[in-house]
C-alpha cells in the first residue's frame, strides 16, 4: 500500500479547492499533505500565500503518517478516505513572566487585571503587562483560591480563600489603589481551598477540605460604612475590624466524604463540585440538594466547564484529563481521556472561546494546549515552568496564564489562527 | 503255659461251671454218663484240647489230618472204638482197649512180639515202611498205595483229590458285559422305589437351613470367562518393563551415489574439493571416503577401513545409551498458586506521584495527620517537616536538638499533637495546621492540667517549654533516661508509647497518659530488647516486638495474652491490621511475616519478596493493602484481604514494586505509611525525601 486515494475539504472559504479524489502516498505526513493542498491552492490562484495545515481524518487530528493513522484508528483504505484541512493553530506566544515571592496557588484574570494567590498569604493583583499593582494582605495562612466578583468601573470586589479557614471579601478602587476588606466569611472548618463566584455576580461558594460546599452572599452590605466612620475602638479590635464584620453562609452543602477539591457554577442555578472522594456531584444552588453524581476512580484535583460544548472537564491524581458529560444520568462514563501528562493534573480549563479547546496543567511542570479531537497528543505543549504547575487560567481575551511552585506566572497570548489574529 | 496254671489252680472250684459252660458251648454232643469215667475223660479231652490249641506244629497238625483220615478209612471195618481221644496207656493196664458202638470191650489183639521180632519185620516186612499202629484198635494196618499217595500229596502241600485242578480259568460274573440274563435273578429291593426317609429328613434340615438363611443357596456362576493376568505384578522396572522404553538402534544410511564404483561426475570431487576434504577433521568431513571412479567392479580395492568402520559402529551401539528418559512434564506456571490478577486488586498505588523534597540528612519517620491532609517527617538533620500533602509544600519545619528518631500523629482527629522523638526527650507539638478550633482545643486540653498536690517521682521528666519553642508549637517536652527509639500513640490518643531498647532492662517500655501527665512502666521485667510497640486498635492489647517474638498484652488483666514468634533474627517493625486480628512483622533478615492472631502464633505467611533488610512496614486503615519498604530502595504493596468470615484466610497478593529512592550509605526506604482515605503511600528515604506514590 504505498498510495491511497483521499479527498479533501474545509470549511474555511478561503481555502477551498476542487472536491476531487488525490492518490497521494500513504507514508505522507503532515508537511506533505500541507504542501499538496498549499501546491493546490497556488495554481488556484496566484497570490496565495504559504499556510500550515492540520488535518482531520474522522474527527480525530493526524499526529502521525497517514498509513499508521489509518491503521490504527482501523479506517479501511481502500475507499476513498475522506481528509478534512484547517488551518494549523499557532502556537501560544509567551508573554510576560511575572515573578512572585512564593508559590503560585491561584490565579484569574479578566481583560484588565490578574488576580493570583500565593503560598506567602497574600493575594496579589497584577495588570496584564506584569505590572505589580496591589497587594492584598490579611490572611494569617496560605491563599488558596482567588476570585474576581465585580468589576463595575473603578471599584472591584474580590475574593481570597485562605488555609487559616476563611474566604475575605475585598473592595478594590483602581483608581485610588485603595484596598478594604469588606467581609470575612468564617464557618469552614477546614482550609478553603476553591471558590466560584456565581454568573450573577451575586452569591459565590467555597469548598473546603472539611468536605462541605458553603454558599455566600457576595454583596456587601452597607451598613458596615456606617460603622467604618466611628471607628474609635482599641487598636487590637480595630485589627480585626479591618477584615470586616464576620458573614455565615447562606446554605451549606453536604455530601462528600472527602475534602472538596473544586467547584464551580454551572449556571445560575446549577453547582458542581470535584472531591477527593472520587466523585463529581452536581447540586442545585437553590434548595441545596444534590442531582447528580458521577463517580470516578481517583481523586479529583481541578474541574471545568464549558458551556460551549456543555462538557466537564476534569483532572486526577492518575495522569489523564477526563471528558464527562454532565446530563448523562448513568453517572460514571467518561466521554474521552487525554492521555500525554506523566504527572498528577492540577488544572484544566476549557478555552472560553473554542468549544474543543482546553487547557491543562500538572505537576510534571508542562502546560498542555489541547484539541479534543486529538486525544492522544497534545497541539502544544508550553514548557515554561521549572516546577509543578499548580493553577492556570484562560481568559475571554485569549490569554493563558499559568502559575506553579516555581514562582512565576507565566501569560501566553493565543489565538486559534494566525488568520483569526486580532478578531 | 499260663492257661495250665490258671487252670489248675482253679480246678476245684470252678469244675462245674466249667462243664457247664462246654455243654453250651456245644463241644460236648455225647451225654453218655458214667460219672468216674466223665470226670476222666473231661480232664483228658481239656488237655488235649490245649495242647492241640497251644502246639501249632506242622507235624502235629499232619499226624492228626492223618488220624482223621485213618479213622475215615477205618469206619468201613465198622470197629469203632468210642472212648474218643484219650491217652491210650490208660488201657495199659486193661485186657481191652475201649468200647464199641454196642458197648461191647474190643480187646486188644493178642501181642508177642518182642523187641528182636519187631527187628526182624523191619528187615524182612517189605511193607513194614507202610504198616502203621492204630493206637485205638491196637492193631498193625497195612497202608494201601493210595492211601500212601494221599499222604504224599498231603505232605507236598496238594490238594487230596488228583483230579481236582486247582489252576482253572476263572469266570467273572461280575464283569461290565452286560449279560441278557442276570447273574443273580433276584427282584429289586422295596426300597428301590420307596423315597427314602432318611434322606427326606435330610433335605427337610437343608430346606430349613436355607430358610433360615443359615446356608446360602449357591450363587449363579459368573459366565462371563475369567482369565489369569499374567503380567499383573510385573515389576515396571523389570527388564521386560525396560523394553518398553527401548530405542531401536538408528539404521545406517543406505549407499547413495557417491558410495557407487561408478559415481555419476557430479558426485566426484574435484581437486579443490579434494584438497578442501583433506585438510578438514576427519569428524568435520561430511564424507568418510573420497568418491572414486572405477572402470568396472572388478578393479574396486578392498576398502581398508572396513574393520575401524564395522568397529566405530559397534561402538557407538554399545555405548550410546538408547533409552527414553521419563521425564515429568509439569508446566512451571501450573506450579504456581492461582492468584488474582493484580489488575483485578485495583486500587493500589503504582505510580511515584510527589517528591517531598527538603530534608538534607535520611529520614526515619513519618506520619500522615487523620485527616490526610498533612504529613509530618522526622529527619537526622535535626528536623521536622511539616508538608502538605497534595503539593508538597513543606509549610514549617522545626529545629530540635537532635536527630529525630520517631514522629507519631495523635490518631484521634479532635486532638492536634505530634509526637516527635530525638536523643532522650519526646517533645509534643501541636502543629497548628488544619481546624482552628482544634489546634486551640488541644492547647486548651494540654495547659489546663493541674499539679497534683502529691508529686510522685516519675523517671521521666514533664516539662512545658517557653519561649521561642512554645512558637513554634512544642507543648510539652518528656525528659526519659534513655534514648527513646519509638513513639506510639493510642487509637484515643490521650496515651503515648515510647521505647528505649536496652537488652534485659527494665525500663525499656513506658506509657504515658498525657492529660494527667503521668508515666507508666507497664512492664517490671523486660525478655530481649525491644524493637517497637504498638497499641492494638480495638481492644486493650498492647503488643510488644523484640527481636524475635511478638508478644501481646491485655492491658486490663496485666497478663500476657499470646506470644507470636516470627522465625526471623531481628524484627524492625511491626503493624497492625485496623480489624486487629492480623500482625505483620518486617525482620532485618529481608521477611515479612503475616501472623494471623486467631489461626496460629506462627507466621500465616512469610513473604520474602526483599533483597534486603526490611525497615518499615504498614497496614492501611480502609483498603485491604499493606506496604513494605526495604534497604534495597523499593517499597512493596501488597493487596492484604481479610475477610470477615473467620474461616477464611487472608488472601495476600504482592501487587507492586515501587521504585525511587536512591540508596544512599546502603539505607533505601526506612519508613513507610498509608494516606488514611487514599489509597496512597509514603515512603521516606535515606537520600532526604519522601515519596508519595499513587
Amino acid at each position: 500500500m504505498s498510495q491511497l486515494q483521499a479527498r479533501f475539504f474545509t470549511d474555511n472559504k478561503k481555502y477551498v479547492i476542487d472536491d476531487v479524489p488525490f492518490s497521494i502516498p500513504a507514508v505522507s505526513e503532515i508537511t506533505d499533505l500541507s504542501n499538496v493542498i498549499n501546491k493546490l491552492l497556488e495554481g488556484k490562484n496566484g497570490d496565495h500565500k504559504h499556510v500550515e495545515f492540520d488535518f482531520l481524518v474522522q474527527g480525530q487530528f493526524l499526529r502521525s503518517s497517514l498509513a499508521t493513522h489509518l491503521e490504527t484508528e482501523n479506517i479501511s483504505t481502500e475507499e476513498v478516505v475522506e481528509i478534512e484541512y484547517v488551518e494549523k493553530y499557532t502556537a501560544p506566544q509567551p508573554e510576560e513572566c511575572i515573578m512572585h515571592d512564593d508559590w503560585i496557588s491561584s490565579v484569574e484574570a479578566d481583560s484588565e487585571w490578574i488576580l493570583t494567590g500565593s503560598y506567602d498569604k497574600t493575594a496579589r493583583i497584577w495588570s496584564l503587562e506584569g505590572k505589580a499593582v496591589a497587594t492584598v494582605a490579611g490572611h494569617t495562612d496560605v491563599v488558596k483560591g482567588v476570585a474576581w466578583v465585580k468589576r463595575d468601573g473603578l471599584s472591584s470586589l474580590l475574593l481570597t480563600a485562605s488555609l487559616d479557614q476563611t474566604v475575605l471579601l475585598w473592595e478594590w478602587s483602581s483608581e485610588r489603589n485603595k484596598l478594604r476588606a469588606r467581609h470575612c466569611c468564617r464557618g469552614h472548618a477546614g482550609s478553603v481551598d476553591t471558590i466560584s463566584v456565581d454568573p450573577t455576580r451575586s452569591k459565590f461558594c467555597s469548598g473546603s477540605w472539611d468536605k462541605m460546599l458553603k454558599i455566600w452572599s457576595a454583596v456587601p452590605t452597607e451598613e458596615e460604612e456606617e460603622e467604618e466612620e466611628e471607628s474609635n475602638r482599641p487598636r487590637k479590635k480595630q485589627k480585626t475590624e479591618q477584615l470586616g464584620p464576620t458573614r455565615t453562609p447562606l446554605m451549606t452543602l453536604s455530601g462528600h466524604t472527602e475534602a472538596v477539591s473544586s467547584v464551580l457554577w454551572m449556571d445560575t442555578e446549577e453547582l458542581c463540585s470535584a472531591s477527593w472522594d472520587h466523585t463529581i456531584r452536581l447540586w442545585d444552588a437553590e434548595t441545596g440538594s444534590q442531582k447528580n453524581m458521577l463517580t470516578g476512580s481517583k481523586v479529583f484535583n481541578c474541574i471545568s466547564y464549558s458551556p460551549l460544548c456543555h462538557r466537564l472537564a476534569t483532572g486526577s491524581t492518575d495522569r489523564h484529563v477526563r471528558l464527562w458529560d454532565p446530563r448523562s444520568k448513568d453517572g460514571s462514563l467518561v466521554l474521552l481521556s487525554l492521555t500525554s501528562h506523566t504527572g498528577w493534573v492540577t488544572a484544566v480549563r476549557w478555552s472560553p472561546s473554542h468549544e474543543q479547546q482546553l487547557i491543562s496543567g500538572s505537576l510534571d511542570n508542562l502546560v498542555k494546549l489541547w484539541d479534543t479531537r486529538s486525544c492522544k497528543a497534545p497541539l502544544y505543549d508550553l514548557a515554561a515552568h521549572e516546577d509543578k504547575v499548580l493553577c492556570a487560567d484562560w481568559t475571554d481575551c485569549g490569554l493563558i496564564l499559568s502559575g506553579g511552585a516555581d514562582n512565576k506566572l507565566y501569560t501566553y497570548r493565543y489565538s486559534a489562527c494566525l488568520s483569526d489574529a486580532g478578531a | 503255659v499260663g492257661i495250665n496254671e490258671q487252670w489248675g489252680n482253679g480246678m476245684g472250684e470252678g469244675l462245674s461251671e466249667f462243664i457247664r459252660a462246654q455243654m453250651k458251648m456245644g463241644l460236648l454232643s455225647d451225654p453218655r454218663s458214667r460219672v468216674q469215667e466223665t470226670l476222666l475223660w473231661y480232664q483228658a479231652s481239656l488237655h488235649i484240647t490245649f495242647s492241640l490249641s497251644l502246639s501249632l506244629s506242622l507235624s502235629l497238625s499232619l499226624s492228626l489230618s492223618l488220624s482223621l483220615s485213618l479213622s475215615l478209612a477205618f469206619c468201613s471195618q465198622d470197629i469203632r472204638n468210642t472212648v474218643g481221644n484219650i491217652p491210650m496207656e490208660w488201657y495199659k493196664d486193661y485186657p481191652h482197649i475201649g468200647y464199641d458202638l454196642d458197648g461191647k470191650k474190643i480187646f486188644k489183639p493178642i501181642r508177642n512180639k518182642d523187641e528182636l521180632d519187631e527187628f526182624l519185620d523191619k528187615m524182612e516186612n517189605p511193607d513194614y515202611w507202610r504198616t502203621i499202629h492204630d493206637k485205638m484198635t491196637g492193631t498193625d494196618v497195612c497202608l494201601s498205595d493210595e492211601q500212601v499217595d494221599l499222604v504224599h500229596r498231603l505232605q507236598q502241600g496238594k490238594f487230596g483229590d488228583v483230579n481236582f485242578n486247582e489252576y482253572e480259568p476263572a469266570i467273572d460274573f461280575f464283569s461290565n458285559e452286560v449279560m441278557i440274563h442276570p447273574v443273580t435273578n433276584r427282584p429289586a429291593d422295596k426300597r428301590s422305589f420307596i423315597p427314602s426317609l432318611i434322606e427326606k429328613e435330610k433335605v427337610g434340615k437343608l430346606v430349613h437351613a436355607i430358610k433360615m438363611g443359615w446356608i446360602k443357596p449357591r450363587r449363579p456362576k459368573e459366565t462371563a470367562p475369567q482369565y489369569y493376568d499374567l503380567w499383573a505384578k510385573e515389576d515396571p522396572n523389570a527388564i521386560l518393563g525396560r523394553h518398553k522404553m527401548h530405542i531401536p538402534a538408528p539404521k545406517m544410511r543406505l549407499p547413495g551415489h557417491e558410495e557407487s564404483y561408478n559415481p555419476p561426475p557430479e558426485y566426484l570431487l574435484t581437486d579443490e574439493e579434494r584438497q578442501v576434504w583433506e585438510q578438514q577433521d576427519p569428524d568435520e568431513r561430511k564424507l568418510s571416503f573420497l568418491p572414486q571412479k572405477y572402470l568396472s567392479l572388478r578393479a574396486v580395492p578392498a576398502f581398508s577401513r572396513f574393520i575401524q568402520e564395522r568397529f566405530e559402529r559397534c561402538l557407538d551401539l554399545y555405548l550410546c545409551p538408547r533409552q527414553r528418559k521419563m521425564r515429568v512434564n509439569v508446566n512451571p506456571e501450573d506450579l504456581i498458586p492461582k492468584l488474582p490478577r493484580p489488575r483485578d486488586l485495583q486500587p493500589f498505588p503504582t505510580l511515584q506521584s510527589l517528591v517531598y523534597h527538603g530534608h538534607s540528612s535520611l529520614i526515619r519517620s513519618i506520619s500522615i495527620s487523620p485527616s490526610g491532609q498533612w504529613l509530618v517527617s522526622g529527619s537526622d538533620d535535626c528536623t521536622v517537616r511539616f508538608w502538605e500533602v497534595c503539593t508538597t509544600r513543606c509549610l514549617k519545619t522545626m529545629e530540635v536538638g537532635g536527630p529525630v528518631k520517631s514522629v507519631a500523629w495523635n490518631p484521634a482527629p479532635s486532638i492536634s499533637l505530634v509526637a516527635v522523638s530525638y536523643g532522650e526527650n519526646v517533645i509534643l507539638v501541636n502543629p497548628g495546621l488544619g481546624d482552628r478550633l482544634i489546634c486551640s482545643a488541644t492547647d486548651q486540653l494540654i495547659s489546663s492540667y493541674e499539679e497534683p498536690e502529691e508529686v510522685k517521682d516519675q523517671q521521666v521528666q514533664w516539662a512545658v517549654p517557653e519561649g521561642k519553642a512554645q512558637e513554634q508549637g512544642q507543648r510539652l517536652i518528656l525528659t526519659h533516661p534513655k534514648a527513646v527509639k519509638q513513639v506510639s500513640w493510642h487509637g484515643r490518643g490521650d496515651y503515648l508509647a515510647c521505647v528505649m531498647p536496652d537488652d534485659g532492662s527494665s525500663l525499656q517500655v513506658v506509657i504515658h497518659q498525657v492529660s494527667r501527665r503521668r508515666t507508666q512502666n507497664p512492664f517490671h521485667r523486660n525478655k530481649g530488647a525491644v524493637q517497637c510497640v504498638s497499641f492494638h486498635p480495638s481492644r486493650p492489647y498492647f503488643l510488644v516486638a523484640t527481636q524475635r517474638y511478638v508478644r501481646v498484652y491485655n492491658l486490663i488483666k496485666q497478663e500476657l495474652t499470646k506470644k507470636l514468634m516470627a522465625n526471623c533474627k531481628w524484627i524492625s517493625s511491626m503493624a497492625v491490621h485496623p480489624g486487629g486480628d492480623n500482625v505483620i512483622c518486617g525482620s532485618y533478615d529481608c521477611r515479612l511475616a503475616w501472623f494471623d492472631l486467631d489461626l496460629s502464633t506462627k507466621p500465616y505467611k512469610v513473604l520474602r519478596h526483599h533483597k534486603k533488610a526490611l525497615r518499615g512496614v504498614a497496614y492501611h486503615k480502609h483498603y485491604p493493602l499493606f506496604a513494605s519498604g526495604s534497604d534495597d530502595g523499593t517499597v512493596i504493596v501488597c493487596h492484604g484481604m481479610v475477610y470477615n468470615d473467620l474461616l477464611q484466610n487472608p488472601l495476600i497478593v504482592p501487587v507492586k514494586v515501587l521504585k525511587g529512592h536512591i540508596i544512599t550509605h546502603d539505607l533505601g526506604v526506612l519508613d513507610v505509611a498509608f494516606h488514611p482515605t487514599q489509597p496512597w503511600v509514603f515512603s521516606s528515604g535515606a537520600d532526604g525525601t519522601v515519596r508519595l506514590f499513587t
